[in-house]
């Protein structure tokens, strides 16, 4: 049986345009972040030789309730830059969060908060989360900063957590973790972006 | 040299600026020219210098100058 399919998340940064991809966004761009190990590497995911059908698929699978999967479109051109990957766990109502900024021209341009920011006060103020989880490995440092810049609070070194895709070595990982309730004092104090 | 201001220079290093440019209050979120990548730069220059890994306890409780000056103060010693 399909699982029930949600609504699509389409927001606006001052920058980007963030909206739930669709079939039509496998493009010859995505096919290619997948092929790169200096963008699949800090994500811990083999490079993969995808076929655009089996992108598609795979996107089309997304069900935008239990797991979405969120491009980041430049406002300007609307050239897909990223995307995030969310996975809800509705019971206990966190949301766990993955991000891939694909084009290398935005790394170091605050890509990444600023579309978290907006699909952080989304998925806590109209979808019914109240905690969201980032679990970046640890030698990621972009992602490390990303997370202390935007004040999530550090919860837990997992060591030796997962195995290494391109090794077989054990790796560790951080948990980071922004509850609703301090992003809301966050946002009340006038940050962060 | 100080410590601290070996720590400034590696973060001007890292932001590609001039050392005088760097706050000694310099901080993540509080000094924009201290982005992602800069962060990584400045991590993997801080690691060459003390001439080892930073165990992932110590890499994560780096939010500022300070910090990084820390490190260089007891380079072996994880804290």
């Amino acid at each position: 049986m399909m699982p029930a399919r949600g609504r699509p998340v389409l927001l606006k940064t001052d920058r980007f345009e963030l909206r739930s991809a669709t079939p039509a966004d496998a493009s010859d761009r995505w096919l290619g972040w997948a092929k790169d190990p200096a963008i699949m590497g800090p994500l811990n995911m083999p490079v993969h030789a995808m076929r655009r059908e089996e992108l598609a698929a795979h996107i089309a699978n997304v069900d935008n309730f239990m797991r979405y999967l969120v491009g980041i479109f430049e406002k300007a051109g609307g050239t897909q830059i990223g995307f995030f990957m969310i996975d809800v766990e509705p019971t206990h109502r966190y949301a766990i969060f993955n991000v891939a900024i694909g084009e290398k021209g935005w790394w170091g341009k605050g890509v990444v908060n600023e579309a978290r920011a907006a699909l952080l006060d989304h998925f806590f103020e109209t979808r019914g989360i109240e905690k969201a989880i980032g679990l970046p490995l640890a030698r990621n440092f972009p992602a490390l900063f990303n997370y202390k810049a935007q004040g999530w609070r550090h919860e837990g070194t997992l060591r030796g957590q997962c195995l290494s895709a391109t090794d077989g070595s054990r790796l560790d990982q951080y948990q980071f973790g922004m509850l609703r309730k301090d992003w809301r004092r966050l946002r009340a104090k006038g940050g962060p972006s | 040299m100080s410590d601290l201001a070996d720590a400034k220079k590696l973060l001007a290093e890292a932001i590609h600026a001039d050392a005088a440019t760097v706050p000694d209050g310099a901080r993540i979120g509080g000094f924009e020219r201290w982005d992602s990548l800069a962060h990584l730069r400045l991590i993997l220059a801080l690691e060459e210098i003390i001439g080892r890994r930073l165990d992932p306890d110590e890499a994560v409780e780096i939010e500022s100058l300070q910090d990084v000056a820390a490190l260089l103060t007891r380079p072996n010693a994880p804290r």
